[in-house]
């Protein structure tokens, strides 16, 4: 058990050095220059630009800058191009706007997706089953903003209320309890539409696992013996085909940081994901980079949580 | 079963709790009508957050939009587009002028009193535009030069100089000199360094123009403190500290020197003739006593942040500015909303509004239900956008031409865009009318030459080029093309070349495809393509690799085009990309430069429109116009001395600014009926 654990810290170590090289090539290889530097601005004279590119040290050779990069990013003193802000704190703010929609979103996810896959999948060929099925093909195949669109324009006509940003305008005088439930009345569509596709996947996983458990000899055995129909599926069965979506857990650690590029824009609401497309557009290469790396030892860490959590939850497996 | 009942249970509870919120939220109506307080704030729309808060720092439209409500500037336009003082009550442009004279046969003194004489008995204008002449005793100027190899030091002796002040700048000075006196009393031309090189750092004739403003004794930082001369020089020197990394250092370069004379008056020497200087004091102007060095040194320390590279950039102020401006800073909850409250003591009358709020909505689409809800005031609005909404009687709609151009760029160093016959046939195929009406659905004017058109400097004498495909054609075979099978064709080579544009620009495509067209019809082959915008940029138009682009242009108010047109401009990365060189063009684009007289000035901008419209480096396709909604119910609001109110329909200026006035806006509870008192 030591030696794996020591092995595969080294063999994830390595990974991360990799991805932090490969994606530091990829930024500054791909054409562009952050947008301070901008060639076509008649008001910029040439030793401007130079000013520019020699303080953010885009001067210098590649390797020097992804030496001079990651000191600054390993001693916390990295800065924006775009604002001059330290890079960590403004990534945490932006974290913590994206967490309650992280959350809830991903509690909708699975509390929904289980009871529908279960149901679905317990009256195969139904018209429950097909509906669901139909149900969650059409929301997959639905790109979301166009889902969000409809969501919006349908709230605002029909309900009359806002729905747009992380809370109502001019609310801050108003009590605690009011407050609470405006920013969860403002959760609830970016959530559910985060959710949405996660939802159809997912249920479809549950159907598929839950009928390949239930045509397995135990299943038979458990029948035979006379167990009620419910304690055959809800512990046997469910139990069995819960056992993939364990691993699963680990792997939405990374999706934490990535936040929902649309989502986000189109809600406005002031999230990670939001920050990463903006610094994209802008070139803002410490953003950009710094939210890569986080997520690449997300990445690394949620694998080997789903590792360690498959190992204990299921006894056959042995390191 | 326990889980069956969990698995039904909890879901259930969570989406019951989340739907409950709904019966707490505020409906619109209640949002507006509950509180009077949403009638005196204006909430704009914004597709993109601010980036710093410091006008000399930043570099994007969001920061500008808020500085400009925060910090005043020494001057900006009025609806006319002249010069109008803020900070500054008034001011004087004089000139201080300097040449070594020709001591061969007679001394400085002499020259000197050679001129004095010429002054007291004559009345040539010029003469009499002299108020002072003096001798300058000899003086060692020091200057470096950083270059590749290294820096280099120069070192001039200046023999004793004429020292000439002028009541009003006179660019033409000195020939008017040599040509009015028969004797030679410039020296032009030292036989003893005779190199090009020195002959280009050493100044034998100089002019320095010299502002002088007198500012206002009665205004006050946001903070209390009093602004005064000292914040100028501040400004100054704060743009031109290389460690601040100011995008606007190179508009302050031609500064020599700044000087203040009392508490509210201060002189401003210029190294060389730079009409667009005065321009730039437009620029918002910051606190010296919240930003110099102690002060910034002390943040610092209690940042406990490395003091030495701590600089102006990295400053709190940035995030919490404090100006002279109708607004006050109050809040920035990054990617949500900037709020801005009134400034009660400003000295030009507090504004009506008693918040304004930029709110970040990234989405237009979005934005359009916002405003349409009354969440938001105004956005950033299409023209799909204002068709359907302009019918609305709740809306007002604005529209005006933009500051800028599209075109059609020609790379003159390669045949056949090197004969002008050639250029002038190509924009007469193509129909600039359909690309009005059926691409940008009537939102766009045609132009004909490089100014901005809503401006004195543009030449309205001009018609723009006519569409004629069979004139196109005739000009084509006198610059000896002729048709075969269908295709132009000289010397046994065919008419065809590549037309370029960036990618993403749905409108830049529709009109290659249109303009195409039209030169296949009259026997040219073109190939059409789109390239990412940053590729376009670096591989395209740095490295002059073109045959002909679509580019666009957003120009300023100032009238000058050095560095898109001056054949100095044409090599690899300066933004002459087309190569166009015109003797004629470029005397005048210097001399429009160095003009400060606004009346001469325009009169070389139209002779300058006319070379370049003649010359066609680009074929000018449309000048686009903005369009922009507002809530009906806002309004200016005026209040008279005599205690009456009066509601005024808000109107546009002459450059389109339709928020000219914004400090006079007030909402009303329902559309006010105008020129009523109240």
């Amino acid at each position: 058990m030591i030696t794996f654990l020591i092995r595969t810290c080294l063999f994830k170590l390595i990974t991360l050095v990799i991805i932090s090289i490969v994606s530091f090539l990829i930024i500054h290889l791909a054409p562009g220059e952050p947008s301070q530097i901008d060639p076509l601005n008649p008001r910029f004279q040439k030793e401007d630009l130079e000013r520019y590119r020699k303080t953010f040290n885009l001067d210098k050779p590649l390797h020097i800058q992804y030496f001079l990069f990651y000191k600054k990013f390993f001693s916390g003193k990295l800065r924006s191009f775009k604002d001059n802000q330290s890079v960590f704190p403004k990534i945490w703010e932006r974290f913590m706007n994206s967490l309650p929609l992280f959350i809830v979103g991903t509690i909708l996810t699975w509390g929904l997706a289980f009871p529908l896959g279960v149901s679905s999948s317990l009256k195969q060929d139904s018209l429950v089953d097909k509906s669901t099925t139909f149900c969650s093909y059409l929301l997959i195949s639905m790109p979301s903003f166009f889902l969000a669109y409809l969501l919006i324009i349908g709230t605002v006509h029909f309900l009359e209320t806002p729905v747009l940003g992380m809370q109502t305008f001019g609310q801050e005088n108003s009590s605690f309890f009011f407050k609470l439930n405006d920013r969860i009345w403002h959760l609830v569509l970016p959530s559910l539409l985060g959710a949405t596709a996660g939802i159809a996947v997912l249920s479809r996983y549950v159907r598929a696992q839950m009928l390949e458990v239930m045509n397995q000899d135990f299943t038979q055995t458990a029948h035979s013996k006379g167990l009620s129909q419910e304690r055959v599926y809800y512990i046997h069965v469910l139990r069995n085909a819960a056992l993939p979506f364990v691993t699963m857990f680990g792997l939405i650690l990374p999706s934490l940081i990535g936040g929902s590029v649309i989502i986000e824009s189109i809600f406005a609401w002031p999230g990670m994901g939001r920050m990463a497309f903006e610094a994209i557009l802008t070139r803002d290469y410490p953003i950009i980079l710094s939210l890569n790396f986080i997520s690449a030892v997300l990445v690394v860490i949620g694998t080997f949580i789903s590792d360690i959590l498959l190992v204990t939850v299921d006894p056959r497996i042995r390191l | 079963m326990i889980l069956k009942r969990i698995l039904l249970i909890v879901p259930l509870a969570i989406v019951l709790l989340l739907l409950q919120s709904y019966f707490w939220v505020p409906k619109f109506d209640e949002q507006f009508m509950g509180s009077s307080k949403r009638l005196t704030q204006f909430i704009q729309g914004s597709i993109g957050d601010a980036q710093i808060l410091n006008p000399i720092l930043h570099s994007d439209s969001s920061s500008g939009a808020i500085t400009d409500k925060i910090f005043d500037g020494l001057i900006d336009r009025d609806r006319d587009l002249s010069y109008r003082g803020r900070l500054a009550k008034s001011w004087k442009i004089i000139e201080e002028a300097f040449f070594v004279p020709n001591t061969k046969d007679r001394s400085a003194e002499d020259v000197a009193r050679k001129l004095q004489n010429a002054k007291n008995n004559s009345s040539i204008p010029w003469l009499d535009n002299i108020s002072k002449i003096e001798v300058v005793p000899p003086k060692i100027s020091k200057t470096s030069n950083e270059s590749s190899r290294g820096k280099t030091w120069t070192k001039v002796h200046y023999p004793k100089r004429i020292k000439l002040t002028l009541r009003a700048v006179d660019q033409d000075l000195f020939d008017k000199i040599k040509t009015t006196f028969s004797q030679k009393l410039i020296e032009d031309d030292f036989s003893s360094f005779s190199t090009k090189e020195n002959k280009k750092k050493i100044k034998l004739t100089e002019h320095n123009p010299i502002i002088i403003f007198e500012l206002r004794g009665d205004v006050k930082f946001h903070d209390g403190h009093e602004f005064d001369a000292k914040d100028v020089l501040f400004t100054y020197q704060s743009i031109m500290n290389d460690k601040n990394l100011s995008p606007r250092k190179s508009d302050f370069e031609p500064i020599k020197s700044m000087e203040i004379l009392e508490e509210n008056k201060i002189k401003i020497i210029y190294k060389r003739l730079y009409s667009p200087a005065f321009g730039t004091w437009a620029i918002g102007i910051l606190p010296e006593h919240l930003l110099n060095e102690k002060t910034l040194k002390r943040e610092a320390k209690e940042r406990k942040l490395d003091r030495k590279n701590f600089t102006l950039r990295l400053s709190n102020f940035n995030r919490n500015p404090i100006g002279t401006g109708p607004f006050k800073f109050k809040e920035w909850r990054s990617d949500e909303l900037i709020k801005l409250k009134k400034n009660e003591q400003y000295w030009d009358g507090p504004p009506n509004y008693s918040e304004f709020i930029y709110r970040i909505i990234p989405d237009s689409l979005t934005q359009e239900m916002a405003f349409y809800t009354g969440t938001i005031d105004s956005y950033g609005a299409g023209v799909h956008q204002v068709n359907r909404l302009k019918k609305d009687r709740r809306f007002q709609v604005f529209s005006g031409l933009s500051f800028g151009y599209t075109y059609i760029g020609y790379n003159m160093r390669r045949k056949p865009f090197n004969d002008v016959r050639v250029r002038r046939a190509l924009g007469m195929a193509i129909n600039t009318e359909q690309i009005h009406r059926y691409i940008l659905n009537n939102q766009a004017e045609n132009i004909t030459g490089p100014f901005i058109k809503q401006g004195p400097h543009y030449n309205k004498v001009i018609k723009p080029i006519a569409f004629d495909p069979k004139k196109a054609i005739k000009l084509l075979n006198e610059a000896g093309w002729e048709k075969r099978n269908g295709i132009l064709v000289k010397n046994g080579k065919r008419l065809r070349f590549k037309l370029l544009t960036n990618h993403g620009n749905e409108i830049r495509k529709s009109i290659a495809t249109v303009v195409q067209d039209s030169w296949k019809r009259i026997g040219i082959v073109v190939s059409f393509d789109t390239v990412e915008w940053a590729v376009f940029i670096k591989k395209h138009i740095n490295e002059l690799n073109f045959d002909a682009v679509i580019l666009g242009w957003s120009l300023g108010l100032d009238p000058d085009l050095y560095q898109i047109w001056h054949s100095s401009q044409t090599n690899k990365g300066q933004l002459n990309f087309v190569g166009y060189k015109n003797r004629t063009a470029d005397q005048l684009i210097v001399k429009i430069r160095q003009e400060y007289d606004l009346k001469k000035q325009i009169l070389y901008a139209h002779k300058l429109h006319r070379i370049i419209a003649t010359d066609q480096p680009y074929t000018f396709l449309y000048n686009s116009k903005w369009t922009a909604l507002l809530d009906r119910k806002i309004a200016i609001l005026q209040k008279p001395e005599n205690g009456t109110h009066i509601a005024k329909k808000i109107t546009a200026t002459k450059t389109g600014s339709y928020s000219f006035d914004f400090n006079k806006w007030i909402k009303f509870p329902t559309a006010p009926i105008f020129e009523s008192k109240f």
